[in-house]
Parts: structure tokens; sequence; C-alpha cells
């Protein structure tokens, strides 16, 4: 040991306990199917390195000393690799334990059951799963939860989250926080005690979150937020475990666990965040995440836990202008025209021929990729064989694929391993293709008995996937395949988590999905979002037929409140809430309104007389107007003016109503002068007799101004 | 002993050790630590085992040469020291055998060089020969090692020696630019103001604003400090007296990798023809050449601290860089002020044919 070490080890060294990790080595879900058919997801290489080893690395990156990792599925491989890997070698300082649990655990909450029984863990530990890409010191989380601990014994947990907020808040769901797996925070701001969590799905859309009272009863301040990236980082205490075994009902950590413990009033228990502002974490979770981390890593947001620095894998690359990554060893074969676009990544021995393009992908170690083809964001694992013309678009591309010439692959496919395609076929989006055929039963991963080998394909397939193909087409993502399982899992909420997927086009044949994925086109993204609501509330809104139902409710609505005697706010709500269930223009509900009031006023004669009427009104009514949103006196001038004007009979109500409306402070001197001075006024787009009316009424309107700048306020005299 | 040398390299690889200094520090630790339990027989094999250790250290952080510097530094020692313990008994033409001054008498230096470097070969291997079975190599270690207590020494009173000079180069009433965080120029600047009233103005150094604790650091030893955003540094320049740099590495031919700010700093002074002044220790000379780094940077750092989280629709977008280092041409630096004495940037060459052996070059 240096006499100089940093700080860390220090602090290690002087609590004289080694921290122990617990690594969730299994994902519990199959939504990498049908890559993790023979292989953990763990061990899915990303950036051409396990992700396990990246776990791996983050933990040690985090002073963490003892991992225990917990396998169900493909435990043996998991072992082999584990084994095999860097960190079991002794100058690695890691003593590393497997634990194969049950196959009928299906949780992490099983696991950590799993581990309870073990018995293993002798102090606070952190627990992560086996799929988490992590630069954040996680040892000042251990510290400040150590602390804590000394005196607060109840709390139990602290959860690593990052701060994603910032002033702009349509982008940061965007990348950061995945559709689909979000939760909301309360937290105490003082001891950043958690005090409720919500876990937000991106299907069906949540806009409401319900907050318990008794927390604003004993926290005088909360914080409530949205803008915090579970990085799925946990430190617990020895407790935990122990929680689990007690409450067999907690599945996961988070929905059940957490809330559980939260909401709970005899555990009495406390939990933390501890919110860090920089670092990178984030669990590759799904194929859509798995393609946003490996271009996080690429284009360097993981530092320095990227290629040619602190690199979890085997192979030193160099890092190369505009993100490309070939390996220090120069073992990889450019053909002299090929064309290797930026944030790239190549692996050991590979060879792009001539004329092939590459953009934004990673290939594997000893990729062929043929003449011509082209390889779009997508992530192909070593061994594969890419013919010559091919077009590979968002795709991943299992272990020792063979694609054969002029193949085209549209985007979100995933081919499992060993599959062959091809050749001139063109494979559908979402396509999942593998050697095994697709079986329903089979809920999950962990089959090691199916290495027998698969019945080569039969003669529809071929014409899907060409006459040499091996392998079979799996059936299209669907809501079958998923039943049964919770919320989280179920189909409407997993399909946003496939690559590829653009949430925009989803919420277009979804109208109950949220307007906020609409974010993801960030140009327009405010404008989409607004208009997106209510068109997907009342795709119907401008028809004919809804808006003439629309006028009679708002005419009906007006009626009971005048017979009534409805006060002006209630009125204005009702009059909202219709306006919003029929989706139409603000205007066309002051129309209606003004329309309404012109209609309601008695026609008498004498000029006082009828003042007096249009003022019962008016003054009883106007400032409805106003409430239904848009004090636009403008508008209001211009609409009464169209009104009188197309109803002869009303014609002489103008100006008295006019003013009644300017005495009742609904338009005011500026409202009628610029009505006034706009050329609608004058009415040239109307028919003759009404151009005629029109400009009658601005003679009215003009009389007005005079009389304004006269200093001599008629209203004033007519009351 | 290996398990430290790992350390070292986790550590190295992780970002656990930054600064030159400190890293130069650690990497002499272990090195030492190796060589006192090192077993070997004659001299060849200590110098193939360190220089293995060095090859893996180099490669754990291939943006800090230092670490390879300071491994051909010890070797260096150990020829040296091997040589003179050989050749105690005459022949005093080898042991000067690499100094500047054979060069310049034999007028051929490049011929020399090549002919020295064969014989100092022949030498080896014929002493080898000769050694081959007493322990005479392994009875070196206690001089080794006082050696390798000379340059911890060195580097322990690296910043001290800098400074010695410093109001020789800084005058009363000058305005003095710098950038970025430098030990080195913090205490160069701060020896001056002991006899000298000067100013110096801080260019904030973004993304990584090291400029503004040099700011406070040298305000708070009572020097007048204006920080100043980056943008302002070319229109600042003609005010400037002298523009004084750290380095992170000092080049064969001559050129410095800097903190990023810093090529654009020289360059407004080349335009201004303000003198640039380069403070290093001499462990940041480094028998390499800038082949690889076309456009200047040695390291590509995250690229959070240019565009944050929070602007996360951008950044599928836009490909962000943000490059820790600069490379600054030789041609743009005026002198370089180092442990031990002035130089050109152009006899840099020289003192790093001083400093180690040529056969060290490639670790």
């Amino acid at each position: 040991m240096a006499p100089r070490s940093s700080g860390k080890d220090k602090s290690l060294n002087d609590e004289d306990e080694v921290l122990q990790a617990v690594i969730l080595a299994d994902s519990f879900n199959g939504r990498f199917k049908p890559l993790t058919i023979n292989r953990p997801r763990c061990l899915l290489p990303i950036c051409n390195a396990t992700l396990l080893d990246w776990t791996f690395e983050g933990l040690v990156l985090a002073g963490v000393q003892e991992i225990f990792v917990v396998t169900r599925s493909h435990s043996e491989q998991i072992k082999e690799a584990i084994q095999k890997s860097k960190w079991s070698r002794p100058e690695a300082n890691l003593k590393i334990t497997p634990i194969v649990t049950a196959k009928e655990s299906f949780s992490p909450g099983d696991a950590l059951r799993d581990i309870y029984t073990h018995g293993i863990i002798t102090s606070d530990f952190v627990l992560v799963s086996g799929d988490l890409v992590s630069n954040v010191a996680i040892q000042d989380a251990v510290r400040v939860h150590k602390d804590r601990r000394k005196t607060n014994k109840d709390a139990i947990m602290t959860m690593v989250v990052r701060n994603v907020g910032g002033s702009n808040h349509r982008t940061r769901f965007v990348r950061f926080i995945p559709r689909g797996e979000t939760g909301l925070f309360v937290l105490d701001p003082e001891t950043s005690e958690c005090l409720h969590y919500e876990p937000v799905p991106a299907s069906p859309y949540k806009t409401h979150a319900h907050i318990p009272r008794e927390i604003l009863v004993q926290h005088p301040e909360v914080e409530i937020r949205n803008d915090l990236l579970d990085c799925s980082i946990d430190i617990c205490s020895v407790e935990v475990p122990s929680l689990f075994q007690d409450n067999f009902d907690y599945q996961d950590i988070r929905r059940d666990f957490v809330r559980g413990i939260l909401q709970s009033d005899l555990l009495n228990r406390n939990i933390h965040c501890y919110v860090v502002n920089d670092g990178y974490a984030a669990r590759v979770k799904d194929t859509k995440s798995y393609a946003a981390i490996s271009k996080d890593i690429l284009s360097r947001w993981t530092f320095p836990l990227v290629p040619g620095a602190n690199y979890p894998g085997e192979t030193n690359y160099e890092h190369q202008r505009g993100n490309r990554y070939v390996p220090a060893e120069r073992s990889t074969v450019l053909a002299r025209n090929c064309k290797v676009g930026r944030n790239t990544l190549i692996g050991r021995l590979s060879r792009i021929h001539d004329g092939a393009e590459m953009i934004s992908s990673t290939l594997g170690d000893e990729v062929v990729v043929g003449p011509d083809s082209v390889i779009k964001d997508s992530y192909i694992f070593d061994g594969c064989h890419i013919g010559r013309k091919c077009v590979i678009d968002q795709c991943i591309i299992g272990h020792g694929v063979r694609i054969h010439d002029r193949t085209v692959l549209r985007k979100g496919s995933i081919v499992g391993d060993g599959v062959v395609l091809g050749p001139d076929v063109t494979i559908p989006e979402f396509s999942r293709i593998s050697t095994f055929p697709f079986d329903e039963e089979d809920d999950d991963d962990d089959d090691e008995e199916k290495v027998v080998s698969p019945k080569p394909s039969d003669a529809p397939t071929k014409a899907v996937l060409g006459a040499a193909a091996h392998g079979y087409l799996w059936p299209p993502f669907s809501e079958e395949e998923d039943e049964g399982a919770d919320e989280f899992e179920d189909f409407e909420n997993s399909r946003f988590l496939r690559l590829g997927v653009d949430s925009s086009e989803l919420d277009l044949s979804d109208p109950g999905s949220d307007s906020d994925s609409d974010d993801e086109d960030a140009g327009n993204a405010s404008d989409v979002s607004e208009v997106s609501q209510p068109t997907s509330l009342a795709p119907l809104g401008a028809d004919g037929a809804s808006v003439a139902e629309f006028l009679s409710e708002c005419t009906q609505s007006l009626e009971r409140a005048f017979a009534e005697g409805h006060s002006v706010d209630n009125a204005a709500v009702e009059l909202k809430t219709l306006r919003m269930a029929s989706n139409v223009p603000l205007r066309r509900v002051k129309e209606v309104v003004v329309s309404f009031f012109v209609e309601k006023i008695r026609i008498v004669d004498g000029a006082a007389e009828q003042r007096k009427e249009v003022t019962k009104v008016i003054g009883r009514w106007g400032a409805l107007l106003t409430s239904i949103g848009g004090a636009d006196g403008v508008e209001t001038c211009a609409i009464l003016q169209a009104h009188c004007a197309s109803t002869p009979k009303h014609m002489t109500l103008f100006g008295p109503v006019m003013a009644a409306l300017y005495s009742s402070d609904v338009v005011d001197e500026d409202d009628i002068r610029e009505w006034h001075s706009r050329p609608e006024s004058l009415g040239r787009d109307k028919p003759a007799v009404e151009a005629a009316n029109m400009l009658k009424c601005r003679g009215v309107g003009s009389v007005m101004l005079r009389q304004f700048d006269e200093q001599e306020d008629d209203s004033e005299d007519s009351e | 002993m290996d398990s430290q040398v790992d350390n070292l390299i986790w550590k190295l690889r992780r970002r656990q050790i930054v600064g030159s200094r400190l890293t130069a520090i650690e990497t002499l630790l272990v090195l030492r630590q190796y060589i006192t339990k090192a077993k070997f027989t004659t001299i060849d094999q200590l110098i193939q085992k360190i220089k293995g250790i060095g090859a893996r250290l180099v490669a754990a952080q291939p943006t800090e040469p230092v670490v390879g510097n300071i491994v051909r530094k010890v070797l260096h020692h150990i020829r040296e020291e091997y040589k003179t313990a050989a050749n105690k008994p005459g022949s005093s033409i080898q042991s000067s055998a690499f100094s500047l001054r054979n060069f310049v008498v034999s007028g051929q230096p490049r011929h020399q060089a090549t002919l020295q470097k064969t014989e100092a070969r022949d030498h080896l291997t014929r002493s080898r020969s000769d050694w081959h079975h007493d322990n005479h190599a392994e009875s070196l270690k206690p001089v080794i090692m006082e050696a390798i207590q000379d340059i911890f020494d060195e580097l322990e009173t690296v910043y001290e020696s800098v400074s010695k000079s410093a109001k020789d180069h800084i005058h009363s009433d000058e305005i003095i630019l710098t950038i970025g965080k430098s030990r080195t120029v913090e205490s160069f600047l701060k020896a001056a103001a002991h006899t000298r009233k000067f100013t110096v103005i801080v260019a904030e150094t973004a993304p990584s604003y090291g400029g503004k604790s040099t700011a406070k650091a040298l305000a708070s030893a009572g020097i007048s400090t204006f920080l100043v955003p980056d943008s302002s540094i070319y229109a600042l320049m003609s005010r400037v007296n002298k523009v004084i740099l750290g380095a992170h590495a000092v080049l064969a031919q001559g050129g410095i990798f800097a903190v990023s700010g810093s090529l654009m700093v020289a360059t407004a002074a080349r335009a201004h023809s303000t003198p640039v002044v380069v403070c290093t220790g001499q462990f940041k000379l480094t028998p390499l050449w800038n082949l690889n780094n076309e456009y200047g940077s040695a390291d590509i750092e995250n690229p959070d601290a240019v565009l944050g989280f929070d602007e996360g629709s951008l950044v599928d977008k836009v490909d962000v860089v943000n490059p820790y280092y600069d490379y600054m041409k030789p041609e743009l630096i005026d002198v370089l002020i180092t442990n031990d004495g002035d130089h050109p940037p152009s006899s840099v060459y020289r003192l790093i044919k001083e400093a180690y052996d040529d056969a060290d070059h490639e670790l």
C-alpha cells in the first residue's frame, strides 16, 4: 500500500469495515429476448464489455471490496465468466461470491430473501442490479448513510438518485429518465428523507399523484420531484433483507419495498435519498436504454469509464477524433474507402470492406462487414458476418449471426445468437428472430436444457428470412405475450422500452398516452404538446355535428344560469368544461355568449328605457365574458359587431351594449380604439347588407371614440 | 509486490490520482519499493523488469506522460550507477558518454550518438558476460536507492526550485496573464510577490474553471488579481506584459501540453508579441513527440461540463467534445522556467538527452 493513498481508501480503513455489495445479476424479465435465451442479460456486451464488467467497475470505483453476485438463470455461465475475468485475479483485491438462487424466485424480493437465508451480509451494503453503468461516487453516499445510521437507527436505506433537472423541463425525460420506469419522489429538503415514492408508468399515463396528508402535516417543507433519475443504487443496512423476509409479498424494491416501508405505520423505518449532481448512472433495463447507454459511453458521458481510459473490458481501445474507437493493437482491417462515422467502436480483428458504412454503431470482435453494407445505430456482437449490400438500421445482432448478401434489417429488430438470414430479403420492423422457436409457456430465459439443436426452419419462414436462413421469426411483440404480468411489465408499458421506438409515433395511435412524449421532437415540442392534448380528447372537434351540439349545450347552460341565477363564476366553469369537452376555440364560446346576451335583451322603445334593459343584462352577466378565459376586449367588440350586423333587429342594440360593456369594465377605451382601427371592423369580407351594417356599427364606435376624445364619458351620464 | 503496481495501475486508470507531481511521487514510491525487494543477478534483469512495470503503468494512463518519465529517470540512474561502478578502474570517456559536451566537441552529434550507443551496448553486454556469476549487480542497490532518493527530493522541492528565479522574470508594475490551475505557476507568482508588486489577470478556464481557484489563491496571498472570462483574453492581451503558463507535459521538440485554453492565450500573445513563459518541473520533460493528437488534445473528457444533463434532447443532435489539454507548438513559447534553470524550447531535446537514456525511450 502506498503511503499516500486517496481519501477514499483512508476513510474505508478508518472504519475498518469491508464494504459489501450485492449484485442482482438476473433481470427477472424477458425484455432482451431472444438475445437472452442462451446467455444471461448481465453477460450481454455493451461497447464490447459485458454488463457485469461495467457493474463491477462501477462498484470497485466506489471502494467495494466484497461482492455477492446473485444469479438465477445461466448461473454456471456467470460463475465461469466471473472466474475468468480480471476481477477474480488476486490483484483486483476483490472478493466475489456467486450465489445461486432457486429457479422459483422470480423477483428482486425473492433474491433478497435468499440473501437473508444465506446470512452473508454483515454490515451496510450496496445493492445494485447486474446491468448498471455508473461512475457516480457511491462512496460519498455510503459515508452519508453511515453517518446517518449513527444517529438514527431507523434510517435503513439510502437511494442514490441523480438530479437531472434544470430550467428546461421539456427535455429532461427524453434521454436520461427513460419513459416507462420513472418515479416521483417526495423529499424532506432538510434531511433528504424520502417521504413518498410513486412509480410512474408510461402507460396508462398518470396525471395525478396522491401524497398522503400526514406527510404535509409532519413536514413543514417538502420537495416534490420528478426530475430525479433513479440510479438503482441503494445503500442498504443489514436489516433490509430481513424486512424482505418478514414481508413475503415484497417483490420489487421500489414499488413494493420502498412504498411498503414508507406507508407502513408499524415498521417506523425511514428511507433517504442521496441526490448526486454529477456523474453518470443508468441501468440497461431494456433495448432502448441499451442503445442510449451505448451512445452515452461512446460520447464519453461516462468518463473515465470509456474505452481507451478506464474500460472494464479486456481490449485496449484507442480513442480517435470524432469518438471513434479502434483497438490499440490495430488489429482491425478497414478498407481504404469504407466509411466509419462518428461515435463508433470496432472490436478486435474485425474487417470492414470497401464501400461499407458504419454510423454510430458498435462492432464486436471478429466481425466482418461486407462491401457496400450500411450499419446504422446498430449493435453487432462478436463473430458476426455481414454480407455485401446489407442495410442494418437500429438493430441488435447477437453473437455469431450470419447475414447474407442484400439483406435489409428494418429498425428495432433483434436477432438472437447463431441465426442465419438472407439473402435478398427484407426483415420487417421490430422483428425478433432466434434459432429457438417461440415458446409462449416459457416465461423466462432460464433454459439450459434448450441447448438441443433446433429443427431446421420450415418453408414459410424461409420466405421471410431468406433461402439460406436458419432461425425462427417470432410472432410480433403483442399484448397476449405479457399477459398476467404486472402493470409495469405489460404490453402498453413495455413497448416504450424497445430499441428504435419513437414514442411520438406511438402517441398518434394511442390517445391514452401523454402529450409529454411529444417532447422528443425537440424543436416544436411545446406547440405539439399543447395541441395534442385537446385533439386526443376529441379528434372530431372541428366537426359540424359536434359544434352544433356544443352550441345547444352552451345555450342551455346559459339559459339555466339566467333562469336559476347562478353566480358568474359557476356559469364560467360550466362553459369552460363544455368548451374542453367538445374542443371548440374560445372565440366560438364568446360568440355564443355575446349573441345570447343580445338575444336576452328585450327591445323596448325609448333610448333611456332601452339602456336600462341593456344594463340589466350586461351589468349582471358582462363579467362572464372575462371569466370564461382570455380577457380580450378587442375580440369581444368584434364579436358584438359581427352579431349585431348579422341580425338587423339587434342593430340598434350595438351602441347601448357597447356602452354597457364599457361601463362594466369588460372592454375598455383602448380595446374599442384597437377594434375600431382594425380593418376587419370595416366588414369588407361580409355580404353587402351585413357590410353596410358593420359600417354602421363602426360608425357608432366612432361616435363613442369621439366622445372619449372629448373627455365626455357618456356611460357615466347614462347611469 | 505486484499488488502495489496493480494498485497504482488501478488508481491511474480510474483517475483517482491526478496531477503531475502527485502521479510522479506515487510512481516513484512504487518503483522504490519494487527495487528494494527485487531479486536480480544482472543489472539487465532489473532494467528489463522495471521497463515491464513502466510499460504497464504507462498503458494504464497514456495521457499522463509523467509516469513514463519517472520510470525512465529511474532507469537512467540505474544505468549511470552501474556504469560508474563498472568503470571504477578507469576509462572516464564512457561515463560521460551521453553529455552534450561530447556531441559539440565531436561536431557530429548524430553519428556520434549512434556510435556511442552501440559502444554502450557493447559495454553492457561485455560486462554482463564478465559478471555473469557474481552478485555485483545487487550490491548496487544502496546507490540506486540513494539516486532514487535524489529524484524524490527533487520532486519534493520542485515548486520552490522553479520559483527561485521568479523575481528575475517578473518586474514591478507588470501585468501578468495566466490560465488554469497550476501549483507551479501559483508558487512562482507568490514567490515573486515577496519582492515585487504586480497585477495578475487570471482567465477562468472554462469548463473546468481552474482559474477560479488560482485567482482565489493569488488574491489571498495579497496579489492584485483579476478574474476574467476566457472570451476577453484577446482583448486584454494588449495590456499584458507577460503570459505565464503551467504545463502538463513538455515534449521533446519543446512543445507542451497545457490545460485547454492555453493555446488561445499563447496565440493571442503571439499576435501582440507578448512573451510567453512556461513554468514546469523537469520531471515533465517527456521524450515523446506529438504525432497522434492531430487536433491537439491528449484527453477528451466528459461532455457534461460543456453540455449539461438538463440539455438532454440536444445530446442526440450535437457531438460535444470537451478536450482537457491543448497542444502548444514550441514556436509559441519563449522560455521554459524549470527547476534546473531557464531554457528555450529549442534546447529541450538536450535536457531530455541528459535526463534519460536513449535506450529507455520505448518502454
